[in-house]
């Protein structure tokens, strides 16, 4: 069958059975059995379990439920609740004051947690109730906290960096270290926004929060010590070589354990339970994994890849041309798939044409990962803003509205890193390699 | 039969969870080891050697593994990702239908996974192909484990089409409304 003729079949099976409600990973499979028995001389039946087990069967994915299993393990200790105390004091001197809680409360838990679900649902729960009390703009706080939670992503440890690392042989580490610096890049210009919209908005503002000593200050702050010094320890680690993802994901765990029973907080019922959540959420990402390493192989067997490829190099389009027409096709994408999908569809088709163009697989996972936050600010499919929207009972729709700056800010950082992109690259340029 | 099915679909996703865990104490223990022999030389001992052999061969064989144990539980904790938009959109004499139609093409899939991963493990089995790492293991465990897994989720998906004909709810559809609700 022509390319011309396939490609749009393909196109139909792919969004047809999603819109059904097919499982995201069935789809995957659907579409690549589609292609196979159309386009390849090989038998399906072997190409799919050698194929699948193949990209799954490596090591580097150990990483995947140790780094959720040590965020499953924090979201059940009294981080969260320390958080909000340790950090408030000392916003109280910015424009925007309680509102930077979100933003920084994120990007902390973000160095512990891969998910961006997760981070904005612990910070949420904590963080909304409270800034609703003292009187905030509610569409400031809510819009804050879907931007901000965003950076479970970016910040190491990051889920959708292992997966865009295993699915294409990129070093893990190095993908981690290229997230640390965009990560506070977009965490300073979100701040930077809080401080101008507060300047500009004072009658939206509550009345100024009673001074907390200085000594109680610092108290409610050293509670959060250890939890830095345990994202030191895995950054720290993998960044001096010490030790491979997985083994400072484990490091993780073991520290996690140790800081939650410290405090009390974690009894034998809660670590059962956040095993098994850790286990589900793997899996999950597991079967869409097993489904894009199918769909990778069939692709290739119909040439779809390659003729893109081609068709992209003939419209002879600048790189930034062509970065730019990536990103408002991913927007569109990320309005109705998840984070993950989008990642593994991109790998399955769209990698090709963009090693083709010169671009660093590096620093296009970066840009890969702030495109996928977009995805979770965008209706009507929108992870942050299903959570967000079971917190405060707001639909998902006046939620992505309250969250349209921070989709704005987004796209600038996006901008930026592709005018610099020794923002992603400098940092794992300096790694100290074993 | 309902409560077998929910006892097998649980036993696998905690044997699942158990062999994580497994991977975590496995890497832990060889952390462990490496301090102790940096210590001993440090001190001037000869070094322990406490490694695992082949443990990034056996870590990878375990989560595959695992993975496909726990597929049929992540089912029934409605936590495989999918668009409901369209099903939510449909009138309630017509969503069960589309649910049905979906979960008997989602276990046709299966189907044809489990049966793929079969002849893999068969032929593991036939040229005893065995893994290139100090400890050969017979890759036959492992795949054997990602096919049983695989059939289990496909027995789970065929079971929530069974309900949904009889026009009752399944688990992965209560869990999934369940977490919209919030918990």
């Amino acid at each position: 069958m022509e390319i011309a003729t396939l490609a749009p079949l393909l196109l139909v099976v792919l969004f047809g059975s999603l819109a059904l409600g097919l499982w995201v990973g069935f789809a995957l499979i659907a579409v690549g059995l589609v292609a196979m028995l159309v386009a390849a001389p090989a038998p399906a039946s072997l190409v799919f379990a050698t194929k699948v087990w193949g990209g799954l069967s490596v090591w580097d994915l150990t990483a995947l439920p140790m780094f959720i299993w040590m965020g499953e393990i924090l979201v059940r200790s009294r981080l969260s609740s320390d958080m909000f105390s340790g950090l408030a004091p000392f916003t109280a001197r910015l424009p925007g004051r309680l509102l930077h809680v979100n933003v920084l409360g994120c990007a902390l838990f973000a160095a512990v947690s891969g998910s961006s679900a997760a981070t904005t649902a612990t910070i949420g729960r904590m963080s909304l109730p409270e800034l609703r009390a003292r009187g905030y703009d509610d569409r400031m706080a809510i819009g804050t906290l879907a931007g901000s939670g965003t950076f479970g992503f970016l910040i190491p440890p990051s889920i959708i960096l292992i997966v865009y690392g295993a699915a294409t042989e990129q070093s893990i580490a190095r993908l981690f270290l290229a997230g640390v610096l965009p990560g506070l890049m977009l965490a300073a210009l979100f701040a930077g926004y809080i401080m101008i919209w507060a300047t500009l908005n004072k009658d939206k503002m509550p009345p100024a929060e009673p001074p907390v000593g200085r000594r109680e200050a610092f108290r409610a702050a050293a509670r959060l010590l250890p939890v830095v010094g345990l994202i030191l320890a895995v950054i720290g680690s993998i960044y001096l070589g010490i030790a491979s993802p997985t083994e400072a994901a484990v490091i993780g765990v073991a520290g996690a354990v140790i800081l939650a029973s410290a405090t009390g907080a974690l009894a034998w019922a809660d670590f059962l339970e956040s095993l098994r959540a850790a286990t589900v959420t793997t899996c999950m990402i597991a079967f869409i994994l097993a489904g894009a390493a199918f769909l990778t192989v069939a692709m290739g067997y119909t040439g779809i890849p390659r003729e893109l490829a081609r068709a992209i190099g003939a419209m002879e389009l600048t790189p930034y041309a062509l970065l730019a027409m990536l990103t408002v096709f991913f927007i569109v994408m990320g309005m109705f798939l998840d984070g993950i999908s989008i990642v593994v569809l991109t790998v399955s088709i769209i990698l090709p044409m963009v090693t083709a163009a010169g671009i660093d697989p590096i620093w296009f996972g970066v840009f890969l990962v702030l495109v996928v936050e977009m995805s979770q600010i965008t209706p009507p499919v929108g992870f942050n803003l299903f959570v967000i929207q079971t917190i405060t009972g707001r639909d998902i729709f006046a939620v992505a509205r309250y969250a349209a700056p921070f989709f704005g800010l987004l796209v600038l950082a996006v901008g930026l890193l592709s005018l610099f992109p020794g923002i992603a690259l400098w940092l794992p340029g300096t790694m100290l390699s074993r | 039969m309902r409560r077998t099915l929910d006892r097998l679909y649980e036993a696998a996703i905690w044997l699942a969870a158990a062999t994580f865990a497994l991977i975590a104490v496995l890497v832990l223990l060889q952390i462990l080891g490496r301090l102790a022999d940096r210590a001993a030389r440090f001190l001037d001992f000869p070094p322990l050697g406490l490694t695992i052999p082949s443990l990034a061969e056996i870590g990878a064989f375990l989560f595959t593994g695992a993975v496909f144990l726990g597929l049929a539980g992540t089912l029934q904790a409605g936590s495989h990702v999918r668009v409901k938009l369209l099903i939510q959109a449909l009138p309630d004499t017509a969503a069960p239908w589309l649910g049905a139609a979906v979960c008997a093409a989602a276990a046709a899939l299966a189907g044809f996974a489990t049966w793929s991963s079969a002849l893999q493990a068969l032929d593991s089995l036939q040229f005893g192909s065995v893994s290139y790492g100090v400890i050969p293991i017979p890759l036959v465990i492992p795949q054997g484990v990602m096919t049983a897994g695989l059939g289990l989720f496909c027995l789970s998906l065929t079971d929530a089409m069974v309900t949904l004909v009889r026009g009752g709810a399944p688990a992965h559809q209560l869990a999934e409304t369940r977490t919209e609700a919030g918990k």
